[in-house]
């Protein structure tokens, strides 16, 4: 049998995004069939993939048995299906392995966008609000390479009333300006999402705090925070933050929504509505084309409400690899669990978790070395 | 439940009262009942080792092998013979703690142990207080250690008791709050001596709560790593990959002195030949993963936190994605991971039961990645601890170079961390 073409893939995923629906026997089809179209056009994935015993003759049964690449694997080849020069798109992966970089290559922005914006209505604008899209993420134009800043250009320009605004310039946030932008937002009675990183948002709130200042977002304002501390010096329990921004920008803590991707992914997790009347523990909830799978470290799957490694399968990622293995801990939960809504819980990578014995560890050595 | 403050503070007081309970004692003697003490504890069914042994097992998730082997080379070392000799090597002799002493070629002099010392041990190793209390007690000093929940300390202290009842005032195990704790300030900033092991943002806070004049005696978080000349690597056999094994997987790699890596010389690195062809590495690798799989089944691992597994799987999926492409090798022995030839710009993964295994031309590429990954080394393992090996120590900054086997079983009467044992626990006195 031959493998399918990109086109006829793209069509696939394209229907299912369309749909908003992908039963498991159809994932399971639509993966095999990702699969085989990968392992053929990514050597390094083939390769890998064949150490675990799969190739085109010997398919993963199960969406769980689908060999996945550790993300650091981006930094350590070219994990693309298409030749370099027809590259539309990449994005720059964090250097946390190593000090290396690594890329996302998309051979073009066809699914990410449709991805994108599919998850980003349901989940941000299932009411169907036209925002102003106030940024505190990198300005696409500034950093083409940052796929948080490639998304909300996308989320903007699609959705947003025309007036979006970006107030991060490197590391540095041009709060007046974001102030400028909320002032002009309520004159003119538009509400607003801002896009920011947990990072960004404890330096927006500290900065309102230094000014002794609170402000209110328009009604129907609401918050998609993303991000994390990683390599952060400074970090903040959400559940302070959340309560925080609640209170300086004036937004119920059920309008502020967080956001999980990766660089690595074509697709993005949010809290699930069910849950944002509290803080913690939110439940993450997947497109339909986007699947966890929560393992033990020697990669096997664990049942739900168990903490393990989460992996992602993504369809959308047709271009590179669909499974992704991190180090972000998380579980599965659902009824069995005894909880209300199905989905992913994280719990991030244990920061500051207790080490054992008077070894060095990889933390304290990068540490040492400033 | 902590103390009501008040009653803390009683506490303290009452302490403070009864200060050098062991100044009137010979140090013989305090030697003599402390090596007693410590070979009681060196009967597994002794009843406070047995309970000690549950609650270490409890607190650290290790296994009952581990810590039964944790506590027969902690307490086994602790004999009349290695007291008295590390003593002797650093002040000349015993008697000096008790009393002027005349010395050749020097003034005659005192070794008058100090008042306080604390012991604060942040880290979860078993019984690393234990070696500092104890050199301090040889010197008559009053000493308070901070104690783990599982108690080892208070209970060696307790059997210390039931030798003479002068150590129930001079050797006190404390449960520790940390932060603000009133009585800890006052303890840290009236202490003479302040021994310390942890992290580094530990050490910096516990050295600002010193006194000015306290002598402080940092133990910070380090490495160690072997070497294999060419010819050891080739005739590696059993015995030899066992003992290093034994280095590597003891205490699941999480000790200062485990193995962290494994350095061969080959003759394909030399020749710059890929690690796929370097069949002495690949020899090593096989030979020590069969290791691996038997010191495995002597010493299971413990139990591992969601997030140390993540990562070792992370690593070990890493790895396995490079030697896919023709980069390196993984090999599994037992619960351990060898990973063979790993990126020579990365540290150490120092990760549970992970050893990296790294093909070098020679010596100096040993010296060159230990200078190049700003490695703290603590200990080099070698085949046979001669010259060329001291040498190779003393350019990684090693303070120990020991025979593989018994890189994690270190001489009581040794510098560990480079430091003395018990010069830091006396005040000189000359009488000239």
């Amino acid at each position: 049998m031959s493998a399918a073409t990109p086109g006829e893939l793209d069509a696939r995923i394209l229907a299912a995004i369309g749909a908003y629906e992908l039963g498991d026997a159809a994932f399971l089809a639509l993966a095999r069939d990702l699969f085989s179209y990968q392992i053929a056009n990514v050597a390094p994935y083939a390769a890998f993939a064949r150490a675990a015993g799969f190739s085109a003759a010997r398919l993963p049964a199960r969406v769980e048995d689908i060999p996945a690449v550790p993300a650091a694997a981006f930094k350590e080849a070219r994990l693309a299906a298409f030749p370099a020069h027809e590259t539309d798109v990449w994005f720059e992966t964090s250097g946390t392995t190593g000090g290396r970089g690594g890329r996302h290559e998309l051979p073009t922005t066809v699914l990410y966008e449709a991805a994108l914006v599919a998850s980003f209505d349901r989940m941000l604008l299932a009411d169907g609000a036209r925002l102003r899209y106030l940024n505190l993420v990198p300005d696409p134009r500034e950093r083409p390479h940052s796929s948080l800043g490639f998304m909300m250009g996308v989320v903007a320009r699609e959705r947003g009333d025309g007036a979006d605004g970006w107030y991060l310039r490197g590391d540095a946030l041009d709060v007046d300006g974001f102030l400028r932008g909320v002032a002009d937002a309520r004159a003119s009675g538009v509400a607003v999402c801002v896009a920011t990183t947990a990072f960004a948002l404890v330096g927006l709130l500290d900065a309102l705090a230094e000014r002794g200042a609170t402000i209110a977002l328009p009604d129907g304002s609401r918050i998609m925070e993303t991000g994390g501390f990683k390599g952060r010096s400074r970090v903040v329990e959400r559940s302070a933050l959340y309560a925080d921004a609640s209170v300086r920008l004036g937004v119920p803590v059920s309008s502020i929504v967080a956001e999980y991707g990766m660089t690595e992914l074509s697709s993005q997790y949010y809290d699930a509505p069910d849950s944002r009347a509290r803080v913690e523990p939110r439940v993450k909830v997947a497109p339909p084309w986007l699947r966890a799978v929560v393992v033990d470290g020697d990669g096997r799957p664990l049942p739900a409400g168990v903490v393990g490694a989460v992996r992602h399968v993504d369809l959308a990622n047709r271009g590179s690899v669909i499974a992704i293995d991190t180090e972000d801990l998380g579980a599965l939960v659902d009824a069995s669990t005894g909880a209300q809504q199905a989905g992913l819980v994280l719990l991030g990578r244990e920061q500051g978790a207790e080490l054992r014995g008077c070894s060095l560890d990889a933390e304290t050595l990068l540490a040492r070395r400033g | 439940m902590r103390a009501p403050l008040l009653t803390r503070c009683s506490r303290a007081v009452a302490d403070a009262s009864e200060p050098g309970a062991l100044r009137a004692i010979p140090a013989t003697r305090i030697i003599g009942f402390i090596a007693d003490a410590a070979q009681r504890w060196c009967d597994a069914d002794f009843a406070p080792r047995v309970r000690a042994t549950a609650a270490i097992e409890a607190r650290l998730g290790y296994t009952t092998p581990v810590v039964d082997y944790a506590l027969d080379r902690l307490f086994s070392g602790i004999t009349r013979d290695a007291l008295e000799a590390a003593t002797s090597s650093e002040l000349g002799s015993v008697a000096a703690l008790d009393g002027v002493v005349e010395r050749r070629g020097a003034p005659a002099a005192w070794a008058r142990g100090v008042d306080r010392v604390v012991v604060v041990s942040s880290d979860t190793t078993v019984g690393v207080a234990i070696a500092p209390a104890v050199f301090a007690l040889c010197a008559k000093c009053d000493v308070v250690v901070k104690d783990r929940s599982d108690a080892l300390v208070a209970a060696f202290f307790s059997s210390l008791a039931q030798e003479h009842p002068a150590f129930a005032h001079a050797a006190q195990a404390r449960a520790w709050h940390g932060g603000d704790d009133p009585d800890e300030d006052e303890l840290l900033a009236r202490a003479d001596t302040v021994v310390a092991f942890g992290r580094d943002e530990t050490l910096r806070t516990i050295r600002a709560r010193c006194g000015v004049d306290a002598r402080f005696i940092p133990f910070g978080h380090r490495a160690s790593i072997g070497r294999l000349t060419r010819a050891e690597a080739e005739q590696l056999d059993d015995a030899l990959a066992e003992r290093i094994a034994r280095d590597a997987l003891l205490y699941d790699g999480e000790g200062c002195l485990s193995l962290h890596a494994l350095f061969v010389h080959s003759d394909a690195a030399r020749h710059g030949a890929a690690s796929a062809g370097d069949e002495t590495l690949a020899h090593v690798a096989r030979v020590l993963a069969g290791a691996c799989e038997r010191v495995a089944v002597e010493f299971p691992g413990g139990s591992r936190a969601p997030g140390r597994a993540a990562q070792v799987g992370a690593y070990r999926s890493l790895a396995t994605f490079r030697a896919a492409g023709g980069r390196g090798g993984v090999l599994r022995g037992g619960d351990a991971t060898l990973v063979v030839d790993p990126p020579r710009d990365e540290p150490p993964p120092f990760l549970p039961r992970v050893l990296p295994l790294i093909a070098v031309p020679s010596d100096d590429a040993v010296a060159a990645y230990a200078a190049e990954q700003r490695l703290p080394v603590q200990a080099l393992g070698v085949v046979a601890p001669d010259a060329r090996a001291a040498a190779l120590a003393e350019r990684i900054g090693a303070v120990r170079v020991a025979p593989f086997g018994a890189m994690q079983d270190p001489p009581v009467a040794g510098h560990h961390g480079g430091a003395p044992r018990i010069a830091h626990f006396v005040r000189w006195i000359d009488r000239e």
